[in-house]
């Protein structure tokens, strides 16, 4: 049965990019104000709080940070957790937002993702962010987050003969939707040349194969059908959620040109909404890295595996396409606070789904679905939205 | 070597280079890296077992830009194994050219072997055959 009782009412984010001066609660406080007050929400009504944070413990040194964050947006009182699945943080607070307004427990509740992430050296943020793959096993040996997607990647050249060109090609589509999205952190067009600029990262992928380090945070307002009347006319309903894992380490997956949480999470979500991908019109995937939008447009069944490349060599993916993918600009161009890019997923699909997206509007938008998904794709969560009138 | 392995003597024989993956007592499936259940029928109960040390190469990366611990390495090869055993490990790769990636095929027989780490640390690694 597709749920039916969700309803996103207001969503926002701020700027991504590096914002120096500006702390992780000056941050959440000004996407929560603009998902809240500055959209007729008042503070008063939000009844609980789920947020996304990934390791703020690494980047500025503090834990704990739900009470904290909410104290400083002036909602101190109510309940309030942390959500951290890696970059599917986001997502899981969304889903524990979805679950509490489904439950019937609450009828308003706020969902908000959050990072800092330039306020510590890059080689420092990198560390941090391999805190998300095997300590152990893996990441002792030297093997960084790109390396994760660069095995990815040649198993999936091998396979299916992906090129380098084609993972550039991501990257040239990012930064030219991005161009239009003044909440991006690359607003420039780059050639196709310059993303094959040969400045490897980790073979086979290169500089412009990788979302950047970003600071940012979103947030937006989930209420039930009854409650949501009094704030729009047109809310975005969640029909659809699925959530899933797999092994943490790449040696123990007997498949490297599919990630198994975003195909299991995929069918779940589907399942949930009782849609398939061909009712889909747009997607919002998870571009940490190039390769991981191809594979992911695979995964969540918009083109069978191995077709992924081609289907974005032939423009289906681009913002005027049959399957926009990522219209606004994605990870790789918009920035990734690592807490903060699920709630930002869904931003996305809020904006566009009820005509708001200006030039990134993309012509189909009734029905759409996001993939958000974590560390060595570990963590997948996949949710389906509807807009209310559709 | 029939007494309960743990993860932190599976990291030790490494380091001595004396590689030993986990056994399932109950189904005989090989499984390293460590996992506290059998993927094959769930019990939790593991031996040690010896490998032969042959593998073949299913993937690999070439990294370029490291963790600080890491950057006097690069550029080094982190290939996934599939050992003749059945499992896979991750493992630095020995024997190629990290500058030639094009030039490694996947599918290659590679043969167990370790890496003396800048970091003072010995990696498991796999060689070319």
């Amino acid at each position: 049965m597709p749920l039916n009782n969700t309803n996103i009412v207001s969503a926002a984010q701020t700027k991504f990019g590096v914002h120096k001066g500006v702390t992780l609660r000056e941050m959440f406080s000004e996407a929560v104000d603009k998902a809240t007050v500055d959209a007729g929400v008042p503070k008063k009504n939000i009844q609980a709080a789920f947020i996304g944070s990934f390791i703020p413990e690494m980047l500025v040194h503090q834990g704990h940070t739900a009470p904290l964050l909410m104290d400083f947006a002036g909602m101190k009182g109510i309940p309030a957790t942390r959500h951290e699945d890696a970059c599917a943080s986001g997502a899981t607070a969304l889903r524990a937002g979805v679950m509490a307004i489904e439950s019937g427990m609450y009828d308003t509740v706020l969902v908000a993702g959050v990072e800092k992430m330039t306020s510590v050296s890059t080689n420092k943020a990198t560390e941090a962010l391999a805190a998300a793959a095997d300590d152990q096993f893996e990441s002792s040996m030297g093997l960084t987050f790109p390396g994760v997607f660069g095995i990815a990647a040649v198993a999936h050249m091998q396979k299916y003969g992906t090129t380098e060109e084609d993972m550039a090609r991501v990257a040239v589509k990012a930064h030219k939707n991005a161009t239009t999205n003044p909440l991006a952190q690359f607003q420039k067009e780059i050639s196709l040349e310059k993303a094959m600029t040969p400045r490897y990262i980790a073979w086979p992928l290169k500089l412009f194969d990788c979302s950047p380090i970003s600071d940012g945070a979103a947030a937006l307002v989930l209420t039930s059908t009854e409650k949501a009347k009094q704030y729009t006319d047109l809310p975005v309903k969640i029909t659809g959620t699925g959530q899933a894992s797999a092994s943490m380490n790449l040696c123990d997956r007997s498949d490297l040109t599919s990630f198994s949480a975003s195909v299991d999470a995929s069918r779940a979500a589907y399942e949930m909404a009782g849609l398939e991908a061909k009712d889909m019109d747009f997607a919002v995937v998870h571009d940490c890295f190039t390769i991981a939008e191809i594979i992911a447009s695979e995964d969540i069944g918009f083109f069978k595996p191995g077709e992924g490349a081609k289907a974005l060599r032939d423009g289906v993916t681009a913002l005027d396409g049959d399957k926009p993918i990522n219209p606004m600009g994605g990870l790789k161009a918009v920035g990734h606070p690592v807490g903060a890019t699920g709630v930002k997923q869904a931003v996305v699909l809020y904006r566009e789904l009820i005509g708001d997206a200006g030039p990134n509007q993309v012509s189909k938008h009734d029905t759409a679905i996001m993939h958000n998904f974590g560390g060595t794709g570990a963590t997948a969560v996949v949710t389906i939205m509807r807009r209310a009138d559709a | 070597m029939s007494e309960k392995p743990t993860v932190e003597e599976y990291l030790q024989n490494i380091q001595d280079g004396q590689f030993k993956a986990y056994k399932c007592v109950n189904c005989g499936m090989i499984i390293a890296p460590p996992s506290g259940s059998c993927y094959g029928c769930g019990s939790n109960k593991m031996e040690w077992a010896n490998v032969t040390g042959k593998g073949k190469l299913v993937s690999f990366t070439v990294i370029h830009i490291a963790p600080d611990a890491f950057a006097e390495e690069t550029p080094y090869y982190i290939a996934i194994i599939e050992l003749a055993e059945g499992t896979r490990v991750s493992a630095r790769l020995l024997g190629y050219d990290p500058l030639k990636p094009e030039e490694v095929k996947l599918g290659s027989d590679v043969k167990l072997d370790y890496e003396d780490g800048k970091t003072g640390k010995k990696y498991l690694a796999f060689r070319a055959a």
